[in-house]
């Protein structure tokens, strides 16, 4: 019973580290951007001050019942996704729930909740949050298919599905994934950049031009819970970057520094480019990421 | 009088019936359909005993009735779909004509897939499989619309396979003095090497027409959007599944046996890949729903059968998993698909649009089937997908789990439509009067429904029977195996402590959901979807908000270069020709005397010479 | 024993003589004595199956003279069945036609019935002859009946279909006569059994150009490939029971003319293969010629010559199931053939040309004559649960044991081309809609008989097959044994 005591304790405190910690990316990245622009930009806590504010807003209207389902779906989705993410190497409190096969299910279940928002945009009417929406699907079939071929690679070449194998096999070996296949880290990291959808990839809720898409109709404690999703989903993919290329961490500073200086990646090419269209996004990722995705492949096959 | 037999005559006596009763009135008729669906089905569930055999015995070709483990999972698959697809067509049908003749080829060809199902020989194997070649062709044309175009390409595409299936059975009778299957399974391994390589791929061409396979499968597209959506249900729910059946034995009993089995599996699960991926991008291509479930069904038929034909356990088990669940939720989307187009009159995204509050209970079918087909945890989908991706990775069929984690992504795509083209964006005055469907086809969707949501939890009740018909074939016990292989929801981990903690988990989160739903309901009031923001300007009611033209055109435009050839168009043109070379021998009769003369003159000058040769 | 096979050619011609002076006394009698006729020909063909089933085969000498120098008739278990078969199609074809022919006058019904009984006399005598001159001389009585019928709507397209047969015609017999010639100098006898036991004696240069001549006059009547052109004119210029008529009794009585030929009278093992080759190419022209015809009879005509060249292809294979099959399909073919002439002469009835495309939409108005149609189409294709299944599934079998792969390939390649042309008319019928104004015929009563008694024939051996198998079996088996025939004919000399 204890044990069960412990694993829930452990899922609120790993719930609001995520929270935390994706909060404050997002805020670093406003203020990175803006500097990179030549602008003050933001402070760094500027979102917990926006989450705060759309939290005690009172929601006046709604659009049906997919349309308060949405949101929901996207936090229970997150969560679940994080459930599965081993936060630290071997911690028993962020230990979670890893079995074999986490991979696949992650992959799955990181879909859910993006699916269960559309369904909430698309009841709303409103036609931007539905051209917004069919273009994260599509942008999303892009990159799913190197950031898969990565994934595929690393399972066949160590046969397992597990993450936590994954960050066993690491310590064993003593050198991180991202040296031992440099192919797949670097096909993944660029799927990565569709899967944050910062810039050049930002045409899913681009705010001038689609009022920014699927979020357009929800404000208040919709958009609160919206945003404390991709809060949590920011922090469950860099993490899961951190487990499966970068060897885990061992300790939360170190998760904190390796998480960061990943995120970085993205926030930064995202700064200098602007925005590509739907279809030039998929012919992105089915460019050079795909050729590093089958070089990894042949190089985990072969060598 | 053994079972088996009483449930054939029950089937295509009540058929008959059925379809003269339509005189008396169309109640009796209803009525005598459904009772001719649910007694078979009742009768089976009862009184069918494994491993039994009954001989019908004519004197050149004694035919064989008995079940197997493998025949019992399917019949599970047909007998329950036919009674709830069969209430669902009671309320379909409803005022249609030419109902006798659609009851009759309906129960017609469920009879003959049971009696596939329980054939021990090839013969009668054969002889089901053509009524329900038939029947269904029958079906396909009732529409009446493009007959001589969709139906005789449904029934040429299914000749090809049936007559390479009849000459696979012939053959094999040469060589084994029989045509039990039995016998050609324990025959199998003495036979002259081509035999072993012949028999399987023309046996493999027979059924992966049926489970429509590229480049297989041009008839299925066609043939299912226009088919009624309730036979549909059946068709691409059940009668595609004959052919996973008959593939399962090959692969499972055959292809073990020689050494060129690996490369047939191989070749098999890389046509079943591309044809799964193909199909999704034409799945997403479509503006009517039939032809997008159309689609969509032949994607996902390609995962079941690289599931069959890889053939470790593990993928084996994934396949006959996902031929249940397919089974289960894509009749389900066919039915909603039928529903609507009872109560709005069309099938095309473009026309219908918000009908989720008129059709809540529908459109309520429609989400499980869909999160079910997507593979979204927690659904039975996802347990088949999982498995069938664990099985590649562990048998090293990289690329191929790339390409089938590519068309299941893009899957979404066109999950995402059929969602949102039929039920959500704005709601149109247009549709207004739009009610939801009689309870009699609602209530067999919302079962299969829950059907797939207990499946995703409870995945042992269909697996049990999956696994007794793996290890009746001879593979190992992958109830044990598997038992170690953990996995999310359902007993089967080895982390079985984890379960409670994931539920528990659950729990909390559905709570903090329903929680914020209700919340946010109570506290809000509704607006209808023309209260919308757009740039502050208030919408007027007859400004059309509607988007559903070109929905994914990006997208569409991306993939463009894979989709400008067609196999269909190739096939189509090589007939076209084929018929213009007719052309040529026809003008050979003349109809002109004097050239049959010289033709009878010719004729005696080639046998002179001939003759030579000929008689020594 | 109920009869003797002698009643099967004096009966009949012994009508033809009372028929024109009855007729002047009850006009109907020149219809309904025909039909009595065929009935009792049927009949006693059916106790004769009955006694030779039981006492083995019937030799019937003529006017004393004993073989081999006298004409004998050989009523011998394959012989008998397909007596049998053509009694049964004569008759039914009378049955369908009795009121076909009311509208029109006494004088072309009397003709129509006399000719329609002399066909299958004719045939019937070709079958159970022993004698090649004999034979000769029934083969003229069918061509002659046959040219009068098809020129009886004396139209000017059914002259010049008769002519053609005709034109084709008198070349066969100029060839078969030379042929019984060369046989007679070498042999000195007429007697097939005669001639097949004495034929290792006989010159092979004549032997085989005899062989040869003998085909190609028997290969007319038996419409192989290229001398088959007169036949689509006559099945769509002659009335529609006639062709049923052609396609069910006289082909079947020149195949089995050229089948004893091959079995009894010559012992090559090269013909086996001949008609494997004939077979084979007349099956393949037949069919997709059939694929591209517009007309419904001609689309039938064709189909008929397909079947007959797999009837072909059935009998080169040379084993006791090849006959087997061969006899089965000639019986489907039969049963199943006239069931789609019939049907189909009322589908497309006082239509001018008698297009597929006036067939459309039928099934509503001739519901009976529609499903017929389309069972019998079902059962050609060789879908089962219908007779034609069991037929196609005996000549593959045989094919098999014989290790003859590529030829079950091409078979069944051809015969999905046989089921693209059948169902495309079974569309029509039901999911076109009618266009022309004529109102379309109901069939009267006794061809709805006839086409329903040969629709319940499809589907009984299509679900009970055993009840022809035994038949079909010892006919085969009876055929086989050539020394059995010869042994049965020649000993009554003792």
């Amino acid at each position: 019973m204890e044990g069960i005591l412990l694993h829930i304790l452990g899922a609120i405190a790993t719930f609001l580290l995520a929270f935390v910690v994706g909060m404050t990316y997002g805020g670093i990245r406003r203020k990175v951007i803006a500097r990179v622009q030549n602008r003050y930009g933001p402070p760094i806590y500027q979102n917990f001050i926006d989450a705060f504010k759309l939290f005690s807003k009172t929601t006046a209207v709604h659009h049906g019942a997919m349309h308060l389902l949405g949101p929901a779906f996207l936090i229970v989705s997150a969560v679940m996704a994080l459930m599965v993410v081993p936060v630290l190497r071997d911690n028993l409190w962020f230990t979670n729930l890893n079995f074999h096969g986490d991979l696949i299910f992650l992959i799955y279940i990181m879909v859910f909740g993006p699916l269960g928002m559309a369904l909430g945009a698309g009841q709303t009417g409103n036609p931007n949050s539905a051209i917004g929406v069919t273009r994260g699907l599509s942008q999303m079939v892009g990159f799913e298919i190197p950031w898969v071929m990565a994934l595929v690679a690393i399972m066949i070449k160590y046969n397992t599905t597990s993450i936590v194998d994954l960050m066993k096999i690491q310590t064993e070996v003593g050198q991180w994934l991202i040296f031992q296949n440099p192919f797949a880290f670097i096909a993944a990291i660029l799927a990565s950049l569709g899967m944050f959808r910062y810039a050049p990839f930002n045409i899913v809720g681009a705010p001038t031009e689609l009022a920014s898409g699927p979020a357009s109709e929800n404000g208040g404690k919709f958009l609160f819970t919206m945003m404390s999703a991709g809060s949590v989903f920011a922090f469950v993919k860099l993490t899961l970057f951190v487990d499966i290329f970068l060897g885990g961490a061992s300790n939360l500073i170190i998760l904190v520094i390796k998480t960061f200086l990943l995120y970085m990646i993205p926030v930064l090419y995202g700064a200098v480019n602007p925005r590509y269209r739907t279809e030039q996004a998929i012919t992105y990722f089915w460019g050079w990421p795909l050729l590093f995705g089958f070089l990894a492949i042949i190089y985990s096959v072969y060598f | 009088m053994d079972i088996i037999i009483l449930i054939l005559i029950v089937f295509f006596a009540g058929a008959i019936l059925t379809a003269f009763s339509g005189k008396i009135s169309t109640l009796v008729q209803d009525i005598l359909f459904l009772v001719t669906l649910i007694v078979p089905a009742i009768l089976f569930f009862t009184g069918v005993e494994m491993n039994t055999e009954t001989v019908i015995s004519f004197n050149k070709t004694p035919l064989t009735l008995g079940m197997t483990p493998l025949s019992y999972y399917f019949a599970l698959i047909v007998m329950g779909l036919a009674v709830l697809a069969g209430a669902y067509t009671i309320g379909q049908m409803n005022g249609k004509k030419r109902k006798g003749y659609f009851y009759l080829n309906y129960i017609l060809s469920i009879g003959a897939m049971f009696g596939i199902l329980m054939s021990k020989d090839l013969v009668s194997f054969f002889i089901f499989w053509e009524i329900m070649t038939w029947a269904s062709y029958l079906i396909v044309i009732y529409n009446g619309k493009n007959v001589q175009k969709i139906g005789i390409k449904y029934f040429v595409m299914s000749a090809i396979g049936a007559y390479a299936m009849l000459m696979a059975i012939v053959i094999t009778h040469s060589l084994t003095g029989s045509f039990l299957i039995s016998d050609l399974i324990s025959g199998f391994g003495s036979w002259n090497h081509g035999m072993q390589i012949l028999i399987p791929v023309l046996l493999l061409v027979g059924f992966g027409v049926k489970a429509a396979i590229m480049p297989l499968h041009i008839w299925a597209p066609d043939a299912y959007s226009n088919s009624p959506m309730s036979y549909t249900a059946i068709f691409s729910g059940a009668l595609s599944k004959m052919g996973v059946y008959g593939m399962v034995i090959v692969f499972l009993t055959l292809l073990t046996k020689v050494p060129e089995g690996a490369l047939i599996r191989d070749i098999v699960a890389w046509l079943a890949a591309i044809t799964a991926a193909i199909s999704t991008l034409y799945a997403i291509k479509q503006d009517d729903a039939k032809r997008l479930l159309a689609y969509s069904s032949i994607g996902q038929l390609g995962y079941i059968v690289i599931g069959v034909a890889i053939g470790t356990p593990m993928s084996m088990l994934a396949g006959l998993f996902l031929a249940f669940m397919h089974g289960v939720f894509k009749s389900t989307l066919f039915m909603v698909v039928g529903a609507i187009e009872k109560q709005t009159g069309t099938t095309d995204f473009r026309e219908i649009t918000g009908l989720i509050r008129k059709m809540p209970w529908t459109f309520l079918a429609a989400l499980i089937s869909i999160i079910a087909l997507a593979g979204i945890p927690p659904l039975g989908g996802f347990v088949g997908k999982w498995m069938l991706y664990e099985s590649l990775i562990q048998s090293d069929h990289f690329m191929l789990v790339t390409l089938v984690f590519f068309s299941s992504t893009a899957a979404f795509l066109y999950c995402y439509k059929i969602l949102f083209g039929f039920f959500l964006g704005q709601e149109e005055k247009e549709w207004s009067h739009v009610k939801e469907a009689p309870a009699i086809m609602v209530v067999p969707m919302l079962i299969l429904s829950i059907i797939s949501v207990v499946l995703g939890t409870f995945p042992q009740l269909i697996m049990k029977p999956i696994n007794a018909a793996m290890t009746f074939y001879g593979m190992p016990d992958t109830y044990g195996i598997l038992w170690k292989e953990s996995m999310l929801f359902n007993k089967w981990g080895n982390d079985i402590a984890l379960t409670p903690i994931m539920y528990g988990i659950m729990a909390v989160f559905i709570v903090v959901a329903i929680f914020l739903f209700v919340k946010n309901r109570t506290r809000t009031r509704y607006v209808t979807t023309k209260d919308i923001s757009s740039s502050g300007e208030i919408p007027k009611e007859h400004e059309n908000l509607t988007f559903s033209r070109g929905f994914f055109q990006p997208f569409l435009r991306a993939v463009e270069p894979v989709m400008r050839k067609q196999i269909d168009k190739y096939m189509l043109s090589f007939a076209q020709g084929v018929e213009d070379l007719f052309e040529f021998t026809r003008r050979i009769y003349n109809g002109n005397g004097q050239s049959y003369a010289i033709y009878a003159m010719i004729f005696l000058i080639i046998l002179l010479v001939l003759g030579k040769n000929l008689f020594g | 024993m109920v009869g003797s096979p002698v009643l099967f050619v004096a009966i009949p011609l012994l009508a033809a003589f009372i028929i024109p002076l009855a007729g002047m006394m009850w006009k109907n009698s020149v219809r309904v004595i025909p039909g009595l006729v065929l009935a009792f020909m049927f009949f006693l063909s059916i106790s004769l199956m009955g006694y030779v089933n039981e006492h083995g085969t019937i030799v019937e000498v003529l006017a004393g003279w004993k073989p081999p120098i006298g004409i004998n008739l050989v009523f011998s278990p394959f012989t008998g069945f397909l007596t049998t078969l053509m009694t049964f199609l004569g008759f039914i074809v009378w049955l369908y036609s009795y009121k076909f022919k009311r509208n029109v006058d006494f004088e072309p019904s009397m003709k129509y019935f006399m000719l329609l009984m002399l066909l299958v006399t004719g045939s019937v005598g070709i079958v159970l002859t022993g004698d090649i001159f004999n034979m000769f001389v029934f083969i003229e009585i069918v061509s002659i009946s046959g040219y009068g019928l098809t020129s009886f709507y004396t139209r000017r397209d059914s002259a010049e279909a008769a002519f053609k047969f005709l034109f084709m015609g008198a070349i066969a017999s100029t060839f078969l006569l030379i042929a019984i010639m060369i046989i007679y100098s070498q042999l000195g006898t007429l007697n097939i059994a005669d001639i097949a036991d004495k034929m290792p004696m006989m010159n092979h240069k004549l032997k085989v150009l005899s062989l040869v001549f003998f085909i190609l006059a028997i290969g007319v009547e038996a419409e192989i490939f290229p001398l088959n052109g007169w036949a689509p004119d006559v099945y769509t210029e002659a009335p529609g029971p006639i062709g049923a008529a052609f396609a069910g009794i006289v082909v079947k009585a020149a195949i089995y003319a050229s089948v004893r030929l091959v079995y009894t009278m010559y012992d090559f093992s090269g013909a086996f293969d001949l008609f494997i080759i004939i077979g084979l190419i007349t099956f393949i022209m037949a069919e997709t010629t059939a694929l591209r015809q517009d007309q419904l009879k001609r689309m039938l005509a064709y189909s008929s010559i397909g079947q007959m060249g797999l009837v072909m292809i059935a009998f080169g294979i040379g084993t006791k199931e090849g006959v087997y099959a061969a006899l089965f399909l000639m019986f489907n073919h039969a049963i199943i053939k006239s069931l789609l002439f019939f049907s189909g002469s009322y589908l497309v009835f006082n239509k001018k040309n008698k297009y597929i495309k006036h067939v459309n939409g039928m099934g509503k108005y001739l519901p009976i004559t529609s499903v017929l149609f389309t069972i019998g189409a079902f059962a050609i294709i060789g879908l089962p649960p219908f007779a034609g299944f069991w037929s196609k599934l005996a000549i593959l079998t045989a094919a098999a044991d014989n290790k003859m792969v590529v030829l079950i390939a091409v078979i069944l390649i051809i015969s999905i081309l046989e089921a693209v042309y059948y169902l495309r008319v079974v569309n029509r019928i039901y999911f076109y809609d009618k266009k022309e104004k004529t109102e379309p015929k109901k069939p009267s009563i006794n061809a709805l008989v006839a086409m329903i008694s040969l629709g319940i024939i499809v589907l009984v051996i299509g679900f009970y097959p055993d009840l022809i198998s035994g038949i079909l079996d010892r006919a085969a088996a009876d055929l086989m044994d050539k020394g059995n025939y010869i042994k049965d004919v020649l000993t009554l000399n003792k």
